[in-house]
């Protein structure tokens, strides 16, 4: 299969084969907040740092003039350009304009109107020059990662583990798998984040047990019941909620200070001061897991600023709300696992906003015991999701398995709006289930099926995921055609379905077409794009450097051609005077190595010249000693 | 069966006795011969649950990320057929459903297997099972609105123990000789009722106790 279609309708398993390892898989944790990306080395997962640290900010800033910056020059831009830089993309991985819509409220984005039946978010970005999607977004943080990534490991990915939270629904994993496959990666598998820091610890600190992971993210809170045993990672149960984290924290003190300020909530529509007060709520939120009392100081405008004290207990009392909806989801995992608080061994905490103390406290009365936390809540998911990229790259260890399960129960529609449950959620996969449906109508020579996940009874409440047309069915009275339909949930999550018309055994057609997420055709379009992007991009980069280097050198010599005329041979200012006029021309041009070639002739015609003038300048007691790097600062180079 | 690695002959494991390969599952197989045991309804649980971990271990798509394709293929399928023999046989109502299908009695509660015998019977749901149910939807009805959880605790209690004497009758009809298959179909027609009334109490009893959790869009 060229692309794998958003629902492969092909029989599971047939993709192309895979190549052989060289033994640079990795794992990256796609955060709400921020990513990192970690490897097995020797035996022991490690983040790969850079200069800044292992935490990438996961912010997109695209520029007016076309460029785009990810990571902490990102988040710099956000506060001069909030409506370009796009902070938080995961909340919109796999999500309609729908969904959107209620993220609204005191995001400084600019949504592209959809036209006719898009079911895809498109940011309006670059000034409102260009509209992305979530996952181009995610695609350019992915990116960045894969580049420390192969600087790190000295060669380019085999292939990658990307986490997701466990409770994500199709959409949402299908988008992210597209996101890496626009990075130019091959996913090797998603993976839970909870299950993910399970694998961290259990391997790392050879634990064993039933134990409770509490992930609570910037954007996502899932929970997670697993039992360790023997190698075996199994996952009894899974809930949480896709669009619960710090970033609800953030807001629920944006508001508080919004309201402090005498302003309205949604900052009246004020991008940048929305930016700025959520920034400013976050790094509050943050300095107060530490202090018990910050300063907060917003600009409201240029040279206008607004400052108030704000106090730990303030905090606790706003977010204390936010962070109560994790209890249903707790319990009800609890009970899905057929577990008491008391039977677990451990509880595990996972992510950035389980560093403050009141989340601590609320897991602690939750559960009724002291939560751990000796790995470090940001860098463990990462470093889980690498110990998985290593054993599915075969890095020994055919002791140890993951067994995780479907987040939410998949279905069909009935007649009435009705669900019908064909896999219920918390059954472990890969799974599958096969239903036969017949025709109600005389002639009827199709079928519409309309796949959903979601546990309500009615479609309406759960989530649209596809689709299907099947027509090609010869005419039959009524409830003689008999339609199999096959669900296939992978290792990923992800949903297959096929369908087959049993009793004339005929091949039936059939059209898939995406409730949310985006079309193959698309999928197709944008990886070409990015290909050649990327191709522009790179060569707009490189010849950028080549032409910064070229005024440099041609500054230089005019410099020390006015300076030093008296120390020219015969003949030599011409032949440096027309290495400047080519150099000149290749600068006016596009092609990168024209310019580096121009580069190197007028510093080869002038290096004698330059040698001279370094003599003269430095005298006899330097001369011969570290005359390069002299020589370049001469040169400017 | 031969293998499609090897072209020998592969034997009966899930793996070819030649060249150790990985084999496509047998759609014919039921549940008790996915797991190499005989069709016995009190089965070792704990025994049941070594052999699928082991199982699992040989045949998860994980081991076969980067293996061929037919490979990963038959490993999905061995993988989607061992999870729900597992899911089918470790449940005592469950085994004890799918052991009268594959007697040729259906009590309408294997949807999602596709195994629907030619002369499969459905049995009738007696009115009185009916009138119970009814009744206890009306008492959960109330319970919710007068907001009383101890009630909402109590009648999900009553329910779980009704389900308790359904396994316990079940597990002393299979080992009555010959084993009383209608006596059991009887005890099980009712399950189902139980078991949505008991998804619909635990989710009445979840918003009533959990809290503000319970107006978020993805209650189950």
């Amino acid at each position: 299969m060229p692309v794998d279609a958003l629902f492969q309708i092909a029989e599971p398993g047939q993709a192309e084969s895979k190549e052989a390892c060289k033994g640079r898989a990795v794992g990256i944790d796609l955060g709400t907040t921020n990513s990192l990306v970690a490897v097995v080395k020797a035996g022991q997962p490690t983040c790969l740092r850079d200069a800044s640290g292992a935490l990438l900010p996961s912010v997109v800033n695209y520029a007016v003039d076309g460029s785009v910056a990810v990571g902490r020059r990102a988040r710099e831009a956000a506060v001069s350009a909030p409506r370009d830089t796009i902070a938080s993309v995961k909340r919109f991985m796999g999500r309609g304009p729908a969904d959107a819509e209620a993220t609204r409220k005191l995001t400084p984005y600019r949504f592209a109107e959809s036209g006719g039946n898009d079911a895809v978010v498109r940011f309006l970005v670059a000034g409102g020059t260009r509209t992305v999607t979530p996952m181009e977004v995610s695609a350019e943080i992915l990116r960045v990662l894969r580049v420390r990534a192969e600087a790190a490991l000295g060669g380019e990915l085999d292939g990658v583990v990307i986490t997701v939270p466990a409770y994500f629904d199709d959409g949402q994993r299908q988008a992210t798998r597209d996101a890496g496959r626009l990075a130019g990666m091959e996913v090797m598998r998603l993976l839970n984040e909870p299950t993910a820091a399970a694998l961290a610890y259990g391997l790392d600190k050879r634990a064993a047990g039933t134990f409770a992971v509490f992930d609570l993210g910037g954007g996502t809170f899932d929970i997670s019941i697993l039992k360790l045993e023997g190698g075996v990672f199994e996952v009894k149960s899974t809930g949480g909620d896709s669009a619960l984290g710090g970033d609800d924290f953030d807001r629920a003190v944006a508001a508080h200070l919004l309201r402090c300020m005498g302003l309205p909530e949604d900052a009246g529509g004020d991008a940048r001061l929305a930016r700025g007060v959520l920034d400013a709520a976050r790094a509050a939120r943050e300095e107060l897991t530490q202090a018990e009392e910050a300063t907060v100081t917003v600009e409201l405008s240029p040279g206008k600023s607004w400052s108030g004290p704000l106090a730990r207990a303030e905090v606790e009392a706003l977010v204390r709300p936010v962070l109560e909806r994790c209890a249903g989801p707790v319990k009800r995992a609890l009970r899905d696992a057929g577990l008491e608080p008391a039977q677990l061994s451990g509880v595990i905490l996972v992510g950035g906003a389980t560093r403050m103390p009141i989340v601590r406290r609320f897991v602690a009365d939750l559960f009724g015991r002291e939560p751990l936390g000796d790995i470090d809540p940001d860098e463990v998911v990462a470093l889980g999701a690498a110990i998985q990229a290593d054993l599915l790259a075969g890095g020994g260890r055919d002791d140890v398995v993951l067994m995780d399960v479907v987040p939410l129960s998949l279905g069909l529609e009935m007649m009435g709006g009705v669900t019908e449950k064909l896999i219920y959620r918390n059954t472990t996969v890969p799974c599958g289930a096969v239903q036969t449906f017949t025709t109600y109508a005389d002639n009827q020579t199709g079928f519409d099926l309309h796949v959903v996940q979601g546990e309500r009874e009615m479609v309406a409440d759960c989530r649209s995921l596809a689709r299907f047309k099947l027509g090609g069915i010869p005419p039959m009275t009524a409830g003689m055609a008999r339609l199999q339909v096959r669900f296939t949930v992978d290792a990923d999550g992800i949903l297959s379905v096929s369908a087959r018309e049993e009793r004339t055994g005929k091949e039936a057609s059939i059209r898939v077409k995406p409730s949310y997420g985006l079309g193959d055709d698309e999928v197709e379009r944008m990886i070409r794009d990015s290909f050649e992007h990327a191709d522009d991009d790179l060569g707009a980069r490189l010849l950028a450097v080549e032409r910064v280097e070229a005024d440099r050198i041609l500054n230089a010599t005019r410099a020390a051609l006015a300076a030093s005329a008296d120390l020219l041979q015969p003949g030599e200012r011409e032949a440096i005077e027309a290495g400047m006029a080519a150099l000149d021309t290749a600068r006016a041009g596009t092609d990168h190595l024209a310019v580096r070639a121009a580069v190197a002739a007028l510093d080869e015609a002038s290096k004698e010249f330059a040698r001279r003038r370094m003599n003269v300048a430095l005298g006899e007691s330097v001369r011969g000693q570290a005359l390069d790097t002299v020589e370049k600062k001469v040169t400017g180079k | 069966m031969i293998c499609w690695s090897c072209q020998k002959a592969a034997g009966e494991g899930v793996l070819c006795a030649a060249c150790g390969a990985v084999q496509p599952p047998d759609s014919k197989a039921d549940y008790f011969q996915v797991f190499g045991i005989p069709e016995v309804y009190a089965l070792d649980e704990a025994g049941l649950e070594q052999r699928y971990k082991e199982l699992t271990k040989l045949l998860h798509p994980d081991r076969f990320a980067r293996a061929d394709p037919r490979a990963r293929r038959a490993s999905l399928e061995r993988s989607v057929q061992l999870n729900e023999a597992w899911r089918t046989l470790k449940d005592p109502i469950r085994r004890a459903e799918y052991m009268l299908l594959l007697a040729g009695i259906d009590i309408g509660e294997m949807a999602g297997t596709g195994r629907q015998p030619a002369d499969h019977v459905t049995l009738p749901v007696p009115p009185v099972l009916l009138m119970e149910v009814m009744e206890l939807r009306e008492a959960l009805a109330a319970a919710h609105a007068a907001k009383d959880v101890h009630e909402t605790e109590a009648l999900i209690a009553k329910v779980q123990s009704r389900l308790k004497t359904v396994v316990e009758d079940v597990a002393k009809g299979f080992a009555a000789s010959p084993p009383e298959l209608s006596f059991v179909a009887a005890r099980l027609v009712g399950v189902r009722y139980y078991r949505r009334f008991l998804d619909e109490a635990r989710l009445l009893w979840e918003q009533e106790g959990a809290g503000p959790g319970k107006d978020h869009s993805h209650a189950g």
